[in-house]
């Protein structure tokens, strides 16, 4: 079975207007895959995500993730499930302010009701793990957003989670960044073979992953198998 | 604990402006409360001094002009007391309810000399009663005795603030001296204890000894007895009454006339003052809750604007796993730390400034005429009510927490990322 099984998936939000954002989404994603969903704004790209990482509900079909239901949980069970079988990286980081580095990647072992000294010891090693050991004292807006991003991806990982949501990770960092964190992002499926699901506007960022989701207007287009990295001609980032 | 006091500490270091004033509406709340109630205590305890002096149950017996002619006599004849009145009203016509019998002068006003101190004074004869009715409090000798009464002997009682001053600084050596009072000499032989609400200038000669100075005859100027066996307002309205009816009845005074001849009931008086004390108490507390509330309005509004801004961190909060509770948790930890650290400082200063109105208005003596009065004394609040303050304060700020923590974890954690 696959770890994320979507079957005709539907949401509408209702806003006034009512506006169909799924229509029928059915979407396998099996155990290490890294997988990018591409579409243009408006596509339900971000909805999907949103629906994948339990942040937001469906209205009909099924989402069962790694066998599980996920459909009208309690709150409760949701940030339960968000917190043991999900890490999130955002495009802008979403670190919290005033914690340090090592203090915001502490938080989801918090959380679980993890000591201090254990949650500190463990943020340090992911911390020394994506090279950044040395800025695990500085605040959010004494690093550059590639350190940033990397503290947010020590934070995604720290509760070995089953996968990872990466919302356009890359959307607020420089070509050159960019390309560092999506190395990052591969080296990790490739080694600890995690599964990774990078929603993102970028060709140039998508074929860096194995597999391209195409989206449009709600629902699934093309599929296409990207295990050469050249869906447009060679790795073109930017 | 530790983590979320943390979490706290760096919430509130985060907005200090916005903490202070917070803190600064929750101090000034829980600071009027303690001083409201310390002065109402103060208040309380001024008029409760200047009443336990006296037995409660006990009339006090003065005459004045008529206002009325009645049996051939104009108005305006100036009554007075007699003798005879004092006989009737320990003789068996009022034995059911009167027990111990009274008389008292007029008073003088003399200066009190020995050696080369002076202290004025305002000297009245009484009987030896008087003691036990007035609850004269003796800190040093013996009170007037019959004995004393019986051979008109030249002794003094005098109060133990002008004995101190007397013999600067040592009243219990002025027993047994003899002191000047105008142009006569007595002896020393009791002092009583002037509390510390009234500067009481009173002295005490025998009743005998003061009319056979003063004036021989029998003219008596003011009559009070205990009494026993009437407990309401209506039995006392009726004995006074029947008591007038009779004293009226010898002066030939009309049976309406309410000037030639008054009563001061100090137990229906009482009555009276603990019924207009318990009004001011719940006053007092009525005011001082309300200016609470604002205190408590303030943190209440202050959390909601926090968790408005908070609102973009709690979506993070959520997206990595925090349940409700948490972050409901994290609010009204805040919003109770807040209150009680406050609430605890403006308790501190409440106290403060209650000392501040002892050493200050509390020292100060109202002068009454014949008595000088404390305005406040000991104004202060029990360190019951000052804790029952605080617990209230910290339950206000869980309430004050709740109701925006509620709101915040009831946001779904999509909408509360998309929030900036």
């Amino acid at each position: 079975m696959a770890l994320i099984e979507l079957r005709d998936i539907n949401k509408t939000y209702d806003n006034g207007q009512p506006l169909h954002v799924l229509k029928g989404i059915d979407l396998d994603i099996g155990r290490g895959e890294f997988v990018s969903i591409m579409g243009a704004s408006g596509s339900g790209k971000s909805t999907l995500l949103n629906i994948l990482g339990i942040l937001d509900n469906y209205d009909t079909g099924t989402y069962h993730l790694d066998g599980k239901l996920i459909k009208n949980l309690s709150e409760v069970q949701a940030a339960s499930y968000r917190n043991r079988m999900i890490g999130f990286i955002f495009q802008s980081f979403n670190l919290i302010g005033y914690k340090n580095a090592v203090e915001n990647v502490e938080l989801p072992l918090y959380y679980q009701g993890v000591g201090r000294r254990e949650r500190h010891e463990k943020a340090m090693a992911f911390l020394e793990k994506l090279g950044i050991a040395d800025w695990a004292s500085h605040f959010p807006n004494e690093m550059s957003g590639g350190q940033k991003q990397r503290v947010a991806i020590a934070r995604a990982l720290i509760t070995s989670p089953q996968i990872i949501l990466a919302d356009e990770p890359t959307g607020a960092l420089d070509s050159v960044t960019s390309v560092e964190v999506m190395h990052l992002l591969k080296e990790l499926n490739a080694q600890e073979g995690i599964t990774i699901v990078v929603v993102t506007h970028e060709s140039g960022v998508a074929n860096e992953t194995d597999k391209i989701i195409h989206i449009r207007d709600g629902v699934i287009g093309r599929i296409e198998e990207n295990r050469q990295h050249n869906a447009w001609g060679g790795p073109i980032i930017k | 604990m530790r983590d979320i006091f943390y979490e706290i500490y760096c919430s509130l270091s985060q907005n200090k402006l916005r903490t202070a004033l917070t803190g600064f509406a929750v101090s000034w709340g829980i600071f009027l409360l303690i001083c409201l109630l310390g002065a109402g205590n103060g208040l309380m305890n001024s008029f409760m001094g200047n009443m336990s002096d006296y037995v409660s149950r006990s009339m006090h017996v003065e005459s004045w002009q008529t206002s009325k002619p009645y049996a051939g006599y104009k108005e305006g004849r100036r009554i007075y007391l007699d003798e005879g009145d004092v006989d009737i009203t320990a003789g068996p016509l009022f034995s059911d309810h009167v027990d111990v019998v009274a008389k008292q002068t007029e008073g003088t006003s003399v200066k009190l000399t020995y050696g080369r101190e002076s202290v004025d004074g305002y000297l009245t004869g009484v009987t030896d009663t008087y003691r036990e009715l007035e609850k004269v409090q003796m800190s040093a000798g013996r009170f007037i005795s019959p004995l004393d009464m019986a051979q008109k002997r030249k002794v003094i009682i005098i109060g133990s603030g002008q004995a101190a001053e007397l013999s600067r600084g040592n009243p219990e050596s002025m027993l047994g001296k003899w002191i000047g009072a105008g142009n006569i000499s007595l002896q020393v032989i009791g002092i009583y204890h002037t509390d510390e609400s009234r500067m009481q200038r009173g002295v005490n000669i025998p009743y005998t000894t003061y009319k056979a100075i003063f004036n021989s005859d029998d003219k008596v100027d003011a009559i009070s007895f205990s009494f026993h066996g009437l407990e309401t307002l209506e039995d006392n309205k009726a004995f006074e009454d029947e008591y007038k009816a009779v004293l009226k009845a010898r002066h030939d005074i009309a049976p309406d006339d309410e000037m030639g001849l008054w009563i001061w009931n100090r137990f229906t008086g009482n009555l009276e003052m603990s019924k207009a004390e318990n009004i001011i108490r719940i006053a007092l507390w009525i005011l001082g809750l309300l200016t609470l509330v604002s205190g408590i309005v303030g943190v209440s509004n202050i959390m909601l604007i926090a968790v408005r801004e908070r609102t973009h961190e709690f979506g993070i909060r959520k997206a990595l796993g925090a349940r409700p509770r948490d972050i409901m948790k994290l609010i009204i930890a805040e919003s109770v730390t807040i209150t009680a650290i406050f609430g605890y400082i403006g308790m501190f200063l409440g106290i403060v400034a209650c000392e501040v109105m002892d050493k200050t208005i509390g020292a100060r003596a109202v002068n009454i005429g014949f008595d000088e009065i404390r305005m406040l004394v000991n104004p202060s609040v029990g360190i019951d009510t000052a804790f029952l303050a605080t617990l209230l304060l910290i339950v206000a700020g869980t309430v004050a927490g709740a109701i925006p923590a509620r709101k915040a974890t009831h946001v779904k954690p999509i909408e509360a990322l998309r929030a900036e």
